[in-house]
Parts: C-alpha cells; structure tokens; sequence
C-alpha cells in the first residue's frame, strides 16, 4: 500500500511538473507559441492550430467552416474550442486544454507501461523482460521529450489523437474493449490514419480479453466482427453528429478528402509533398494510390508477422506512420518516440541507437536551418529541405526497422535456445 | 562478394581500430585549417564575373556632373547649417527640401533599449515614383545622418539630396526609388526596414504611413569627407554574416573601377598589392566580421530581409570628387533599374580576398565541415569505446588460473556492454542549458552592471567545472571511465553537430569556433597533471580576448536591435562544450583499481 501511495506521489509529481514546464513556457515566452505554430514541423495543413482558429471564425459568423479551403480539421473540434472563453481575451484555457490532453497522453502511456503487455503478452513471454523502466520513467520520457513539448506549445491539434490512440491502446489492454474501439475510433475521427490500427488493436483486445476466449473454432471471428461493428457504430455517430453541425457533407471531403487527394501542398516533414510538387498531373492520381497502399501494406504483414505480440505491432505501425503518412510533424514522431521506451528490454538488442540518435538530432536542428535558407534568406532552395527530411525519414525508418529486428531477435532466441548470443548474418 | 564482407567485419573488430580516431581528428583538423590557408592561391580562388545578363553594369553613360555641382553646394550649405541641430529640426529641414523636390515624405519614429540605453530617433524617407514603373518595385539610397563611428556624414546626405533632384529629371526608372535619411547607422535603418517589411514590434517602433514595392537593392552613402578623395571602399558585411549577391558588389566595383577609373577596396585594405598575403588578410578581416555578425554600415540591416545592399565610403587623397561618387550611384542604380527579377544568379556564399577574386561555397565549406566533422569521428569513437568491456579490471580481479584468466582477457569482442547512460545525459544537458542564464543575463543587465557581471561570470566559470566534477566525484556511485567517455561523446557530438548546422547559415563563426574548440577533441581525464592548468589558461585567455566593456555593449546592442545570434553561439555551444571538457580532464573515473585502494 505504501509503495503505491509513493509511486502515485511520484506520479502525480511528474505531471505537475509537465504541467508547471508548459505553463512557465507558455507565460515567460509570450512569442514562442506563435512561433511554433508557424514551423511547418509542427503545424501541419490538417493539424495547424491558425486554421483551426480561421475555422472557428467562420462557424462563429454561421459561415460554413470550410469555405475558403483553410481549415481541414474535424468539425467537432470546433464547439470544443467555443466552449472555451476566447481565445484571443483569455489564452490560458487553451493552454490549459493542451496541457490536459498531454497529461492524458502520458497517463494512459504510463497504463500500457504497467501492464508490462510489451515484455509479456498472451502468447509470448520475453526473457528479458525483468529489464523494464516503470510507467512513471515511460510518461516521463514522453512529457519531457523535446518534440511532445514543441507540440503542445506550437498547440497542434495532433495532440488530441496522439492521446485517442494511447487510450484506445490503453483500454484494449485493460480488457474494456468498447472504451478501446470508441477511442479509436475518436482518433479516426480526427486523423483518418489510425482506422489502420484497427486489426493488430483487434488482437490485443482479443488476447487480453478477461475471460480467455472460449472453445468454439469461429470465437475470434463473432470478436472481430463485433469490434469493426463497434468501431463503425461510433465513427457514424460522429459523422451524423458534424452532419448536424454543419448542415452538409461537404466536411467529409475538406478533411479526409484533403488528405486523400493531398490538394494542399505545404511542405512538411514528410516524403509527399516535394514529390507531388514534382510530379505531371496525369500521373497524381496513380502515385496517390500507390502512396496509400504502400502506407496501408504494412497493416497486414506485420499482423501476421508478429501475431505473438500486437503492441509491437502498433508501436512499428504508429513510426510508420510519422514517417510516410500524407502530413506528418513531429507530433507523431513523438508518439512513436513516447511508445519505444516500453521495448526496454530489446534494447540491448538494438544494433543502431547511436546512429539513430544522431541522426535524429542532426535532422533536428538542421531541418530548421535549411528551412530558414529556403524560404527566408533566399540562398537555398526546396532541395535543401527535401533532403534534410529525407534524412529525417532515414533516422526514424532505421529505428523501425532496428526495433523490429530486436524484437524479432527476442523472440527466436525463445524458439532457438542454442542461438543465443550468436551473431546472426543476413544472406 | 562474401568474402570481402568477411574481411571487412573482422577488420572492423580489430583493436587497432579504436586508436585511430584521436589521429584521424587531428587530421580533419589539420588538413581544414591548410584548406582555408591554400584558398588564396590562384589555383583555387576564382575571378569575379557578372552573372545576371541584365545588369549590364557600365554599359550607359552617366549625365550626373555640371550645374548638378552647384546644387550640390548649395544642398552642402543648407545641410551645413544643420550640424549640431536636433534630429526633428533637421527632419523639418530635409521634408521641406524633399518636398520641394515633389517627393512624397514620410517619417518614423523609433525606440530600442539596450543594456539601459535608449537609442530612439526619427527616420525620414522619400519616395520617387517611378514614371515607367506601377510602383512593385523599388531601390533604397540611404544616408545616415551620422556614421558607425559617430562623424557627420557632410558630404553624403547633401550628394544624395541632389542626386534625388537629379533621378526626378529622368523618365527612365521602372522601379521607385526611395531616399532614406536615418539619424544614425544601425538602429535607424534596422527600424526602417523591420516596419518595411511589417516585422516590426510596433510599440517600439512606428509603422511606415507610406510604402512601396519590393525593394530590390539598396546602396548606402558613407560620405563624411569633404575633401576630394581617391577609391571607393564597399562595405557589403550583413548581420549574422549575411552577405549580399555578387554580383551587387561586381556591378559597384565594375562601375566605379571599370567605368569611373577610381579604385576599389574591400575590407579596410587601403592598398592591395594583390600577393598571397594580402589576399589572405583580406579573407581572413572578412571572416573575423563575418563571425562576429554585427552590423557594419546602414547597408547590414537590409541583407536579412534579402535585399542586396552594400555601403560605399569614399576614401583616400586623389582628385576624383563628389560629382564622381554620384556617377558611381546613377550607373549603379541604372544597372539595378534593368533588374527583371531579383538578383539570384551569382553567390550568396563567398569570401572575397580582393575586389576581383573570390571563392565560392563550395570550395571552402569542406574546410569547416572537416573541422565540425573531427568532433562526431571522436564522438562516435568514444561511444564504441564505452560500449567495450574493460579488460583490464577483469584480469586483476580474476587470476585463479592462467587459464581462466586466458578466457576473460580476451571477451567476446562484439559483445557491448549496456551503458549506463542517465548520469552522461544529464549533465551534458544541464550544462547545455546552463548557456542561457549567461546569455539572458549579458543581454538584459544595465551598461554598469555588464563588467562586474561578467567577471563574476569568469570565476564562476572557472569554479564550476571543479564543482561539477567534486560531486562527480564525491556522490554515493562514483562516476566510472565508461560514463566519463560517455559524457564526452555526448558533449562532442553535441558540438559536431551544432557547427555542421551552423557552418551553412554563418561559415566563418563555426569555422572560428570549431578551431578555438578543437583541444577539447583530445581531452582525456588526467587529474593532478600540468596539462590541466595550461587547458584552463587557455580557455580563460579566449574569454578575456573576447572583450570586455565596450564589446559587451556593443554585444548587447547587437542582439536587442540587429538580432545577431553570435551570444547564442558563444554561450549555448561553445560555453557548455568547454564546461563539459574541463569536467572530463578533471575527472577521476573510478576503476575498479582505486575502489580498492579507497576501501
């Protein structure tokens, strides 16, 4: 009892220093959320906080939200934020929002990292899975991460799915699979890319069910059917409700259609955007369905791949993700970041973090600098920025990739006793 | 195929390996500064030539000169009258003459604090709408009232009254020209274009009530003289070591050494003799004001905003005379008048080692990526050692038998030990952010304040690492060599890194600093040894070289008006890379060795 009441001081000390970071961020520096929320690493088209707020303008003047072509985000974002006082008299309720949700980010992550899910799942039980960082460690490492606290201050509206995924992942472990499904999708509701989560959250749900699953051959198929059914119930719901909202249908393709078509072209951090700029029309439509179905080919494989352990195959899902989905910012490199230190045990297998590290850092602070050549000094070029996300993508593709090697490692060395240790050689 | 693989792996464990970074170090070193050295040479710098077809420099002929004289005299004579006067009543003054002219007018008051002083004054510009032109354009002429060192510029502010008469005559400008009068060199101007371009914070500094298009280059008049003259020196450093087109400063040179007969010279070099050695100091003034980033003429303020601008200053005993300098101006603003898009053919990169070489970035770049690359080679060397079992501790605790002892004297050699690496994290982080108290604390004390501050600051900097590495030393988990080598990966890639970014916005600061930080690549732990002492000097010496009083002034000044980034530089990288470096040769890594002399 003791030592719960001690690690829940812990915790709860740990967000109230999260909390106290963003709000002395947000007082002493007056000019860096306007700042942040001007970086094109942050702010994407479909997650910027300014459109948000041009978005809020126009449905406050009974102007449909999307007329204009500026604002691509979910329209029920939109009576959240005019619940609040607003935004331009009294601030610090936003802030306050934002700081909420990344408190709950970070709760919900620190839930995952309790349930040690990720030494030990149903069907597989790592050895090395004594070696673990405790929750508090994991939500520390996620709250202090440089890229989650650009986020919250440049108030990308990323944060609000970053934090429907983690419950939703969350609340499968836990057995409620209806909290997971609705979370989901929430979270699909906002950003379209994670319906692609669905089928490995599926299995988690399936395999931290509370009753293990009964007898009969077709239990897991009546399961999924009745999550995809949960998972669309709710999606309708939310749809019908910004139906009302808005009066039309027209949201659907002003946001799911913008990231679809990718028809806004601001540069990114991402791999689309340099190469559409580049690209004769006649071949826009091909490559888009080319890039989607290259984003969405992994879903599969890797569920079948890593049956044994689905929160691995979120976690590689979700750094796929940040690297080759339509916008991506940093905002969902961080929660690919946030998720990584749940592996603590396969990090000795890992063959690259120095490389990855640095890379990472590097892409950092020279993304900023080649941006800063293109667009204000005029002596570079779009070229400079391009290759400086691509360097970008390298970093965080070898983490993925070293990741899925570790915990591929782990697991043959369980099948392959005799193999531990070994140098393995690829042929 | 498979062979060579093979071969390349079990090179890749051999020990002899891991001593080589320290020697490959010295040399990016080495072989980067010889690279900066060799730029002056024939073989390696080039000739200037014009890029953009359009400018066609020198091509016209220039009318400027004759009765222009007289009004000339007669503009000295009414701006004579001015001297000593306040800055509102010379603004009265030159309205009323602008306006006579037929110029539209307008004024803007501005304010800035720095270091407890406020710089505030009245800037006044005119704008000459182009006959052949739909006002998208324009060009700047700018004359400060006063130069950067404080002289009345007599002669300029009269030379660019007459010349505004004398561009209103002509019905050939396709972009308006804007004349520009600032009470002094730096802030006026900065305010100007900062609300020009609607970057300004308007509680301090007023919005412009007129405008016009895109400026497209600018040349400011540093004319204090009143005698005849003999060359022309062009001023072109920006802030932050911007620097304008080339071909801005070919086309000056081009009209004013090619057209006018008059020399040209570059960074304060009265007489150039053309000889390596003087190609070389050239370089290396031009660098030195590059890295310091401050503003050097009213021409400085405009580069960030990209627009070309370069300042020329009359100077010499010769008998070329203001009617000729005005000639430089109309054949400048002729070429730039045939601009039809902006200037973006030449380089924006480039050291200049005399009027008519340069070199380009791409031959000196490698010089300072090889300098900041020295870093991450040891960085990435010190990581793979602190990934290495120490051998040696295992042999003294275990020699039951020669055998036994055969076994662990040689581990597994691709086995890496986990590192610990929370503690090497830390500090380097603290240290990093350290950097900023310094940085808030010389930007926003009062002038009295600033050198107390900072000798304060030079003791605490020379305790702290004796600090730091005490309670490294003395706390329950005595640091290890592993964590010590971690420390300085951490610190050196750190520093790597910020100079490989750095090195493409401002070459020469990250080239000087990576040089005054490359010791630290090649420190290692030596407690109680003379090498310490000689390293501390060494840094200490830098600090006190790099000024006191006036500098930091200037400093400060530089950083609250201008916005120059160099304080970052100095006290968030160079700083805390030689706090971490003066901790690690303190250090005393606790081997197994000294737990047992201690117990």
């Amino acid at each position: 009892m003791n030592g719960g009441k001690v690690t829940l001081g812990r915790t709860a000390g740990l967000y109230a220093g999260a909390a106290v970071l963003r709000l002395a961020l947000f007082t002493l520096f007056p000019g860096l959320p306007d700042l942040l929320t001007g970086r094109v690493e942050i702010s994407t088209p479909v997650t910027s906080f300014k459109r948000l707020q041009e978005g809020l303008f126009l449905y406050n003047h009974n102007v449909s939200p999307y007329d204009g072509g500026v604002y691509h985000q979910a329209p029920l974002l939109l009576p959240i934020f005019n619940l609040l006082p607003s935004f331009s008299t009294f601030p610090i309720f936003t802030y306050l929002l934002y700081i909420a949700v990344d408190i709950l980010s970070a709760d919900a992550l620190l839930r995952i990292a309790e349930s040690g899910e990720a030494g030990s799942s149903a069907r597989f039980t790592s050895p090395r899975r004594d070696k673990r960082w405790s929750g508090a460690v994991v939500a520390a490492l996620f709250l202090f991460n440089p890229f989650t606290i650009a986020t919250c201050i440049g108030r990308s509206t990323t944060v609000f799915t970053t934090c429907a995924i983690l419950h939703a992942v969350a609340n499968a472990i836990s057995g409620r699979h209806f909290h997971a499904m609705v979370a989901l999708a929430f979270a699909s509701y906002l950003s379209m890319y994670p319906l692609l989560l669905l089928p490995p959250l599926i299995l988690l749900c399936y395999d931290r069910q509370k009753q293990p699953a009964s007898g009969a051959p077709n239990a897991w198929i009546k399961f999924a059917v009745a999550m995809v059914m949960d998972v669309f119930g709710a999606l309708a719901v939310l749809f019908q409700m910004s139906f009302f909202l808005t009066g039309s249908w027209e949201f659907l393709s002003s946001t799911y259609g913008v990231q679809l078509t990718l028809s806004d072209l601001a540069p990114n951090i991402g791999l689309w955007w340099y190469f559409f700029v580049e690209m004769f029309d006649s071949f826009r439509s091909f490559f888009l369905a080319v890039f989607w179905l290259h984003l969405s080919s992994y879903v599969g494989g890797l569920s079948v791949r890593l049956r044994q352990q689905p929160l691995v195959v979120i976690t590689l899902l979700l750094g796929i993700f940040s690297i080759f989905k339509p916008y991506p910012s940093i905002a969902d490199a961080s929660l690919f970041l946030g998720m990584v230190p749940l592996y603590r045990h396969v990090f000795p297998l890992l063959r690259y973090s120095f490389v990855i590290a640095a890379i990472i850092i590097y892409a950092t602070f020279l993304g900023p600098a080649f941006y800063h050549l293109w667009i204000y000094a005029g002596s570079g070029n779009a070229n400079f920025f391009y290759a400086i996300t691509l360097v970008w993508g390298l970093g965080l593709s070898l983490l993925v990739c070293d990741l899925a090697f570790a915990v591929l490692r782990d697991e043959w060395e369980v099948e392959r006793p005799e193999m531990v240790g070994k140098e393995i050689r690829q042929i | 195929m498979p062979r060579l693989l093979a071969s390349a792996l079990s090179l890749r464990r051999d020990p002899r390996l891991l001593k080589l970074p320290p020697y490959l170090s010295l040399l990016c070193i080495v072989v980067g500064v010889v690279w900066l050295f060799l730029l002056p040479l024939d073989d390696y710098s080039r000739r200037t030539y014009i890029s953009e077809n359009a400018l066609l420099p020198g091509q016209v002929h220039t009318y400027f000169g004759g009765s222009d004289q007289n009004v000339f005299r007669a503009y000295k004579y009414e701006t004579d009258e001015l001297a000593g006067k306040g800055n509102i009543e010379v603004n009265n003054k030159l309205e009323s003459i602008a306006k006579g002219l037929g110029l539209k007018v307008g004024r803007q008051n501005f304010t800035y604090s720095s270091a407890g002083n406020t710089h505030s004054g009245q800037n006044i510009y005119a704008i000459l709408q182009a006959p052949r032109g739909d006002a998208t354009e324009a060009i700047v002429l700018v004359a400060a009232w006063e130069n950067v060192n404080g002289e009345l510029n007599r002669s300029g502010v009269p030379l660019v009254l007459t010349l505004a008469r004398y561009f209103k005559r002509w019905s050939l400008w396709s972009k308006d020209i804007i004349f520009l009068f600032t009470p002094d060199s730096i802030a006026g101007p900065q305010a100007w274009v900062d609300a020009y371009h609607d970057a300004h914070d308007s509680s301090l500094v007023a919005s412009l009530p007129l405008k016009s298009g895109a400026l497209q280059g600018a040349i400011a008049l540093d004319y204090a003289r009143e005698t005849r003259f003999k060359s022309v020196h062009i001023v072109y450093d920006g802030v932050n070591g911007q620097l304008p087109n080339l071909d801005l400063i070919n086309s000056v040179n081009h009209v004013a050494g090619g057209q006018m007969g008059m020399g040209v010279a570059i960074q304060e070099m009265w007489e150039h003799s053309n000889s390596y050695h003087d190609r070389l100091q050239t370089m290396l003034r031009g660098m030195l004001k590059q890295g310091l980033g401050l503003a050097s003429g009213p021409h400085s303020s405009f580069i960030p905003y990209h627009v070309d601008a370069v300042t020329l200053q009359p100077f010499g005993d010769g008998w070329q005379d203001e009617m000729a300098i005005g000639r430089v101006i109309e054949g400048t603003f002729r070429s730039l008048n045939n601009l039809l898009e902006h200037l973006h053919q030449s380089f924006f990169f480039y050291l200049l080692m005399q009027k008519e070489r340069f070199v380009s970035i791409g031959t000196y770049l490698p010089s300072a990526m090889l300098v900041a690359a020295n870093f991450t080679i040891m960085a990435i060397a010190l990581w793979v050692k602190s990934g290495q079992p120490e051998v040696r501790e295992v042999i003294t605790e275990k020699t039951e038998t020669a055998e036994e002892a055969g076994k662990v004297a040689l581990p597994n050699p691709h086995v890496t030990v986990e590192r610990d690496l929370f503690l090497p994290l830390v500090l380097v982080a603290a240290c990093q952010f350290a950097g900023v108290v310094p940085l808030y604390l010389f930007n926003h004390l009062s002038e009295s304040a600033l050198i107390p501050a900072f000798i304060f600051f030079t003791i605490l900097s020379a305790i702290l690492p004796f600090l730091l590495s005490s309670i490294l030393h003395n706390s329950t988990t005595s640091t290890t060599t592993q964590q010590y080598h971690l420390i300085r990966s951490f610190s050196l890639l750190l520093l790597g890194m910020f100079l490989s970014s750095l090195a493409t916005l401002n070459f020469s600061l990250a080239f000087l600093v990576g040089v005054f930080s490359a010791p630290l690549t090649f420190v290692r732990p030596c407690p109680n040894s003379p090498s310490n002492g000689c390293l501390w000097s060494f840094c200490l010496d830098e600090k006190v070289g790099y000024g006191l009083g006036e500098v930091l002034r200037q400093a400060a000044f530089a950083w609250d008006v201008t916005g120059t980034y160099t304080p970052v530089v100095v006290w968030c990288v160079w700083w805390p890379a030689w706090i971490v470096g003066v901790v690690s040769v303190l250090g005393r890594p606790d081997t197994r060795e000294n737990k047992v002399k201690k117990a």
